[in-house]
């Protein structure tokens, strides 16, 4: 006779299973009913794992933007040449060989395009003053635009699934004709609805005088501290600094509190329903085993041992049907594109959204477990055997 | 009808399981409920939209501001009635969390296109009097402890010529959306005041709001005033208020996907658990069920008894959890901006309800069929 409480469990959770294929029936309904909680909760929160990742993934450490003071976004920030002018020559941005600091005063349109799938979709026109901040955009065909014409280079992923953007083709914007006379590439998703023009030539065609961001490349990673108090310190300027991490943080900031309320709240609601389900497994585990746990009671097997050993059954249930789950999830939905908010990004089924599928239902087969392993423990046993 | 006591007998039989399969229903019609109540109310927010509104818009773009000259060439195109212009003013009051939308435009003509939004009379008057005048939600007025005569200072990102974004506007009156609630936390302005003191985009507009006169001859006048702006330096795009509501529904994406998906995945759990519980249910029972035999009632009455419990158990999920998601859908309106759960969804909702208690009950009604008596009653 096992004296130690733990062998005790160990004892009882494997004769518990041994008789498992007795209630096939009702373990496969909590083993099923976790399994989908944990597929659905997988999948919604790869969406904004996904829409995360393909906004940040290609952020670079070394390149900061800086809007007007209180704005968060291009749109809102108004920017003049005299401020640019000392945003630019702050020490910490590096400098190309002729000693000119790499900085791009950015001046946005939004046009409004057709996707091939004759949905609307949106092109950032990007109006920038010196494209060496971005040495990972590399122009795959045509020529770069030339500033003082109405031309524009497009990113390839745009061309791929709008209408009207080879190269050749026309956009009419206040009267011009705008010619796409390239296509770019570059890694990551930023840059996928995104076109580049020359700044002065856009802000011309638009009657604008003031910019709405500089991006700047720092000398290193290390600097941004140091940049930012330059900036911010300088009252004639009025703006504030951000990393370009930050900033695409910021810009997904709401879709990304959207699709994690949407994922909490239909993840709960199963959840709740996966609890039921294991709770009425259990509920029937104990009832059959009715006999086997007063004899094994009588026989000086622990309280304790008894519940252990069913929240140890019930956990196990749920760690099955969570691998299981997780892989379901991964095979269907990792990398499946979906398309919000015109934003088009890919799932991203990643250790984060499984470790928090997991620890969810890990938590729903606790929960089944402890009522029907309290009922279990309080089993008289006298009368348990006797109904034998 | 006489059996249906019997029947309510026979769910309540083991009341612990019983009880865990009908929260088990009615979560996953909560669920139904939302997610198809979301899907639906928003399809027919798009059907209540109004197709004798247009909309002109810049071509290059719906953010990018307009010129004030159109609006003579608007007002003079054939079959429009009214024509109000507007412009935004995004400003916060008091705190940075406190966001206001300031709506700058011709009380007049707005009041006259928005039937449903309700001003009254002397509030339309007095705006048009105080150039810094304000009309006020209702909901605005109540959270803020508002009232007309008040001096309201709104911080915007919209500088004054005078540099700052600091703006103040006198209450002059309250408006009500007696159709939705949700909608009366603006506050309008005149366009006037808003355009002669802001430092940039002077003298031009977001939106052109138009009234057409007949919404069959809405395309072609959509298409007439396109036409008119086309080759100048300001293109238009002119849509109805329902191709702009459809638009909406393109930029929430693949929102019928997931809802299907999540709805389907829900219920396949359902019909699992509710399956394996009936059939558990009804073998416990079966000597009952043979006792019912033996005293002379056909099987078919026994296989009613059995679809009985089942399709009794669903409606009563279906009636609780459709019920619980008219309770919840109304906090979903901030992301969605539809509240309500169609009479559609419902519909729908119990015809599924008992569309699972006969497939669930298909098994054990079919062992119930089978059954031999004398073999049942021997506790064989």
């Amino acid at each position: 006779m096992a004296r130690n409480p733990l062998r005790q469990v160990a004892v009882l959770t494997l004769t518990g299973l041994q008789s498992l294929h007795r209630r096939i029936g009702p373990s496969m309904v909590a083993v099923i009913g976790i399994l989908i909680v944990v597929v659905v909760l997988v999948s919604l929160l790869a969406m904004g794992e996904g829409a995360h990742t393909w906004s940040t993934e290609n952020a670079r450490a070394d390149r900061a933007v800086v809007f007007s003071r209180g704005a968060r976004s291009a749109p809102a920030s108004v920017l003049s040449r005299d401020a640019v002018a000392t945003i630019s020559s702050a020490p910490q941005v590096k400098r190309d060989s002729r000693g000119k600091p790499i900085a791009s005063s950015t001046s946005l349109v939004f046009v409004e395009v057709e996707k091939k799938t004759h949905q609307r979709g949106s092109l950032v026109l990007s109006g920038i003053s010196n494209p060496a901040v971005y040495p990972e955009v590399k122009l795959i065909s045509g020529r770069w635009y030339r500033p003082g014409l109405h031309e524009f280079v497009v990113s390839k992923t745009a061309q791929n699934f709008d209408v009207g953007l080879q190269i050749g083709e026309h956009i009419g914007m206040r009267g011009a004709n705008w010619t796409v006379v390239g296509t770019f590439d570059a890694p990551g998703g930023t840059f996928d609805q995104l076109a580049f023009t020359d700044a002065d030539t856009l802000m011309s065609a638009f009657g604008r005088t003031v910019f709405q961001e500089v991006v700047v490349v720092l000398n290193f990673p290390g600097d941004f501290a140091g940049f930012k108090r330059t900036v911010e310190s300088d009252l004639t300027v009025r703006s504030d600094a951000y990393t370009e991490l930050a900033t695409r943080e910021s810009e997904m900031g709401d879709l990304r509190g959207l699709l994690d309320f949407v994922s909490y709240f239909i993840g709960a609601l199963m959840a709740s329903g996966a609890v039921c389900a294991a709770l009425s497994s259990l509920y029937c585990t104990v009832d059959t085993r009715r006999q086997e746990i007063a004899t094994l009671r009588a026989i000086g097997f622990g309280a304790f041992a008894v519940v252990a050993s069913i929240i140890a059954e019930a956990m196990l249930l749920a760690l099955c049907a969570s691998v299981l789950g997780a892989i379901l999830a991964w095979l269907v939905f990792n990398g499946k594109v979906v398309s919000t908010q015109g934003l088009t990004f890919p799932l991203a089924v990643n250790a984060h959204a499984i470790a928090i599928s997991m620890i969810w239902s890990m938590a729903i087969g606790l929960i089944g477990g402890l009522l029907p392993a309290v009922r279990a423990a309080r089993l008289p046993v006298a009368s348990a055997l006797r109904a034998a | 009808m006489k059996f249906i006591p019997l029947i309510w007998m026979g769910i309540w039989r083991k009341k612990g399981r019983s009880t865990l399969l009908l929260i088990q229903i009615s979560i996953a019609f909560a669920l139904f409920g939302i997610l198809q109540g979301l899907n639906s109310a928003v399809k027919q927010a798009i059907a209540k939209s109004h197709a004798d509104r247009l909309y002109v818009l810049s071509r290059i773009n719906q953010g990018e501001p307009l010129p004030l000259a159109l609006l003579p060439t608007l007002q003079a195109s054939a079959g429009v009635r009214a024509v109000a212009l507007r412009a935004q003013l995004a400003g916060t009051y008091q705190t940075q969390e406190q966001f206001i939308l300031g709506i700058a435009t011709d009380i007049r003509a707005y009041a006259r296109i928005y039937t449903e939004t309700k001003f009254s009379g002397e509030a339309v008057e007095a705006l048009e009097q105080k150039r810094t005048g304000a009309i006020v939600g209702r909901g605005l007025a109540q959270k803020y402890h508002w009232k007309v005569g008040d001096r309201i200072p709104i911080q915007s990102m919209v500088l004054k010529t005078d540099g700052t974004g600091d703006w103040v506007f006198d209450i002059v009156g309250i408006y009500t959306e007696p159709e939705h609630d949700e909608q009366d936390n603006a506050i309008f302005l005149n366009y006037e005041y808003l355009n002669q003191s802001r430092l940039m985009n002077r003298d031009t507009v977001d939106v052109y709001c138009l009234l057409v006169q007949d919404p069959r001859v809405a395309p072609e006048v959509a298409h007439k005033i396109d036409v008119a702006f086309a080759n100048s330096s300001n293109e238009t795009h002119t849509q109805s208020e329902t191709e702009l509501a459809e638009a909406e529904l393109q930029r929430i994406g693949d929102v019928d996907f997931v809802v299907h998906a999540i709805t389907v995945a829900a219920f396949t759990a359902l019909l699992f658990a509710a399956g394996t519980l009936m059939l558990q249910s009804i073998r416990e029972r079966l000597p009952e069920l043979a006792t019912l035999k033996a005293l002379g009632f056909s099987n078919g009455r026994v296989t009613l008894f059995i679809l009985g419990e089942g399709v009794f158990l669903c409606l009563m999920g279906a009636a609780l959890g459709l019920f619980a998601a008219t309770r919840v859908l109304p906090f979903a309106w901030q992301y969605i901006g539809v509240g309500t759960v169609p009479l559609r969804v419902f519909v729908e909702g119990f015809l599924l309800a008992i569309a699972l208690a006969l497939v669930c009950g298909a098994a054990p009604a079919w062992l119930g069929q089978r059954l031999k008596t004398a073999e049942a009653l021997s506790g064989r």
